[in-house]
């Protein structure tokens, strides 16, 4: 039976925070700790001929130099701009940066792709998708609508940088990093350092930011963790900005062709769809996933997806906030503009008439969900009713153009099995080991509010173990899918502990809260550890869970599909002369399920808005075709919305939990909450303008 | 908070439970200069390297005063010397604002602030913004109005902010936003951040 709404409570980590007493991982100091600078390859492809660390290895404080050849991801074959060659490890940050510049390497280069329009460049089809006739649908089409969409490379450049301490201790190893899998870190490193996965401890208690770039396991921490073996001391790398720009994953660049048709009703009839993006072979960002969400938001029957990559010689692209919604959702939210303006109906209205009821993808119902009460409730808040249709109507008294813009947004509910185990103690503390990680995204109060509402306990001694792989198995905290795995195995755990008590209690319970009760029945504590499976899912998942395996489930659960919903709304004004586009507000209405914590999760929110908005406006990650490396490496010239870009935010949740896809009614957000706002940005523009710009970021020059 | 045992011993042998708690108080244990017994029990920690510089400073009401490769910027003594890990590096170049410190009462990037600039002067980290059990009002504010969410921004967030009413600056919502711009929230707490600055600037202009 879904729970009951949950009221609010202050973040439970942030009295740390503000203290600036929270650990992340660079902040870990051991003594005799030793510091390490990576080496990047200057070239994109080809080999390392000859490498000299002589130079290095004199350097008045260094410690020891690994190159190529002395671990294997220390390879001579490079394959992008960045790919470390050697660690230089020394007494101090300053001795092994001046190492790491003597190190000289030269090159045989070998030809290389740059960019998706580079010479060379082809396309590599992926497998497409397609439902319903989508030809004779197009042929008996009343009004068409179509257009080619790009959004750009993008970094996702959490605050925290790559930070890593490795320590050995009796031929065990512990890392200190900030990831959002620690169980997948740990598999890699007992992988390339021949461990067993017993003698690996990855400790990520605090990550600094994620938004999917800390998910995979990171190519400098087994180096970091080599390297402290070799000394037998502690190890701390932070790699600088600009070197995590070329070794991060990043969001790849890609082209939507989209093709949308109404009928002589004025209904939508089909979707026809081609995707290409930037990659590299068997990289791990799928072109097939673009269409997958998308095709679920709106009651459109006839759908056609083709997809294809075109090879790159960078990085690997993968996962970025919003991941593949994101620039989906921008061509389709902004199609829908366009047609329901074509078609003369008002962009709420139209997509309130086309609420989504079946999941055509998998061929089943989806779960009941409220996108269409959170375009009403956020129309309603943002005074929807004001908008003049006309593009170019609407200004201010200095000319400034105004401009009202709406756009929804649809991500899939996924879920993990999962694991919690807690004790309450007379002592009057309170642990639950949990599994995930907590990224600012709130996870941790989450938990904590699920606890303190179901028991009465101190909660200001109860303490919450998650993101650390001596405590337990961890889940891979991505795909927004954090929250609705931990959330109902917490709650379940807190119902077998009441149980339990009752049981042990008997029918004449003593006086007290929980703790004192405890203690009166002379109990020194008392422990249960729950389980929990996503629908359909049997418990090999869990085993599964426990052995750092695949232990994932949904959107689309037997019977029926869940998916998390988001309607935005912006006001856009552009100054008559310099055309600089600023946003004064905007309205984001989510239906997320069962709200659990609603502090974190309106943060959340806010902070949505603030990433769409710097998606759609600010940032671009500029690819030198020269070296296939990239030139806006830093947070001075890669620009991120700041404070003074951010105006009036109102932010509301449904609160309706979907009952189908777990106990709580919880689905996941992180991902959601920035998926409407750059589309509804670029529909406010042409609602300002009478421009429709199909790409991202706008730009000034894009609106003269 | 500190303790005074953990202080002798920090060089010598180092529990992850000491190291864990490396925070307001127990960053004081490192500020103390290595004597001759620990340096013999860890020859290894804190060598020295470059060409070395004296500084005497006043950092949290502590005087520090200690030998360092003069190549080293603030945020890097007060992170890997001092143990003052809660100032943050976002950047390393003076642009996202998360190592913001107070040096005799300006803001400034201690990334871009040579450490050996500091000799006399004093500092003030996140660390030594309040003592004991009490908040400094902008604390307060910032959990008050959940202006954070990773964490990682929050301490050079709390010291501009600081700046932002002591220098006058939180005069309205523009100018706090503006004042404020220097420091990145790559979470978007910007809404958050802008009504805790309106709170504790109430409560610090009395």
């Amino acid at each position: 039976m879904p729970s009951q709404v949950f009221p609010e409570i202050a973040r439970v980590d942030a009295r740390d925070k503000v203290l600036g007493q929270a650990l992340y991982g660079a902040d870990i100091n051991l003594p005799g700790m030793l510091y390490a600078m990576l080496v990047p390859a200057t070239i994109a492809k080809g080999r390392v001929g000859e490498l000299d660390v002589r130079r290095a290895t004199e350097t008045a404080g260094v410690v020891q130099v690994l190159s190529i050849g002395d671990f294997p991801t220390l390879r001579p074959e490079i394959s992008f701009l960045g790919q470390p060659i050697a660690l230089v490890v020394a007494e101090t940050i300053e001795a092994a940066i001046e190492g790491a510049e003597a190190v000289t390497a030269v090159y045989e280069a070998s030809p290389f792709v740059a960019l998706m329009s580079s010479p060379g460049a082809h396309r590599v089809p992926a497998e497409g998708f397609s439902t319903g006739d989508v030809e004779s649908a197009f042929q008996n089409a009343a009004t068409i609508v179509e257009g080619t969409f790009e959004t750009p490379t993008q970094h996702h450049n959490p605050m925290e940088l790559f930070g890593t301490v490795a320590e050995w201790s009796g031929g065990r190893l512990t890392v200190y990093e900030g990831c959002q899998n620690v169980d997948a870190v740990k598999g890699a490193l007992a992988k390339a350092l021949n461990l067993s996965p017993d003698a690996v401890a990855v400790k990520s208690e605090h990550v600094g930011g994620g938004f999917g770039q800390k998910s995979p396991p990171k190519i400098q921490t087994a180096l970091v963790a080599q390297a402290a073996r070799l000394t037998r001391r502690p190890v701390k790398l932070v790699a600088p900005r600009g070197q995590v720009f070329h070794i991060a994953n990043y969001r790849p660049r890609s082209i939507h062709n989209m093709r949308l048709a109404a009928n002589a009703a004025g209904r939508l009839d089909a979707i026809s769809y081609d995707v290409v993006q930037e990659n590299i072979p068997d990289g791990g960002f799928r072109s097939t996933g673009y269409h997958e969400d998308i095709a679920r938001l709106y009651a459109i029957e006839n759908f056609r997806a083709t997809a294809a990559d075109v090879h790159i010689d960078r990085q690997m692209p993968r996962h970025t906030r919003g991941t593949h919604p994101f620039p989906a959702g921008f061509a389709l939210e902004s199609l829908i503009d366009e047609m329901a303006h074509k078609l003369g109906k008002d962009p709420v209205q139209f997509r309130l008439d086309h609420q989504a009821k079946k999941d055509i993808i998998a061929g089943q119902p989806l779960s009941p969900h409220f996108l269409n009460d959170c375009l009403t409730e956020g129309a309603k808040r943002f005074g929807w009713s004001k908008r003049v249709p006309e593009p170019g109507s609407m200004r201010l008294d200095d000319g400034t153009l105004v401009g009202f813009g709406v756009a929804c947004g649809i991500f899939g509910a996924s879920m993990s099995a999962s694991e919690a185990t807690l004790r309450v103690r007379a002592n009057g503390t309170t642990r639950m080991i949990s599994s995930g990680h907590e990224m600012g995204q709130g996870m941790l109060t989450a938990i904590a509010n699920v606890i303190t509402q179901g028991l009465d306990i101190n909660p200001d001694r109860l303490e919450i173990q998650l993101g650390d792989t001596t405590r337990g198995p961890q889940i891979a905290t991505v795909g927004e899918r954090g929250t609705a795995s931990c959330i109902p195995v917490a709650l379940k755990a807190v119902h077998a502990l009441r149980a339990k008590f009752e049981e042990l209690a008997g029918s004449n319970p003593p006086a007290g809260n929980l703790h004192e009760q405890l203690a009166r029945l002379k109990r020194p504590y008392i422990e249960v550890t729950a389980t929990e499976l996503a629908p359909g899912q049997d418990p090999s998942a869990l085993k599964a869970f426990r052995s750092g395996g695949r232990a994932g489930a949904g959107p689309d659960y037997p019977g029926f599909t869940s998916m998390s919903y988001i309607a935005q709304f912006v006001e856009i004004h552009i100054d008559p002369m310099t055309r600089r586009i600023r946003m004064p507000r905007a309205v984001s209405i989510a239906d997320i399920g069962r709200v659990v914590s609603p502090r974190t999760a309106k943060g959340q929110m806010y902070g949505g808005v603030v990433w769409g908005f710097s998606t759609a406006l600010r940032e671009e990650t500029e690819v030198d075709p020269r070296f296939a490396g990239y030139l806006n490496d830093d947070l001075a010239d890669y620009v991120i919305a700041v404070n003074a870009d951010i105006g009036n935010i109102d932010v509301g949740l449904i609160d309706q939990p979907d009952p189908r896809i777990n106990s709580v009614g919880v689905k996941g957000m992180g991902e959601l909450v920035m998926l409407g706002t750059a589309p509804a940005i670029a529909n406010a523009i042409y609602h300002a303008t009478g421009k429709r710009i199909r790409k991202l970021p706008i730009r000034i020059e894009d609106v003269l | 908070m500190a303790d005074e045992g953990s202080t002798k011993t920090q060089t010598a042998g180092v529990t992850r439970r000491v190291v864990l708690a490396t925070g307001a108080g127990a960053a004081a244990a490192s500020i103390l200069p290595l004597d001759e017994s620990a340096q013999a029990q860890m020859p290894s920690a804190h060598v020295e390297t470059g060409r070395k510089v004296h500084l005497s400073a006043l950092i949290n009401g502590q005087r520090v005063s200690l030998e360092l490769d003069s190549r080293a910027s603030l945020l890097d003594l007060l992170r890997e010397r001092l143990g003052y890990t809660g100032t943050k590096k976002g950047c390393d170049h003076g642009q996202c604002g998360a190592c913001t410190v107070h040096l005799d009462d300006r803001p400034v990037s201690a990334c871009l602030t040579m450490a050996a600039k500091i000799d006399g002067r004093q500092v003030t980290t996140i660390e030594g913004l309040s003592t004991g059990q009490d908040l400094h009002p902008m604390q307060q504010a910032f959990i008050d109005n959940d202006a954070l969410q990773c964490g990682y921004c929050t301490p050079g967030q709390i010291m501009s902010a600081v700046a932002c009413v002591t220098q006058g600056r939180a005069t309205d919502p523009d100018a706090i936003r503006e004042f404020m711009s220097g420091n990145i929230c790559r979470c978007g707490a910007y809404v958050g951040i802008l009504a805790a600055v309106e709170q504790a600037a109430k409560v610090m202009e009395g």
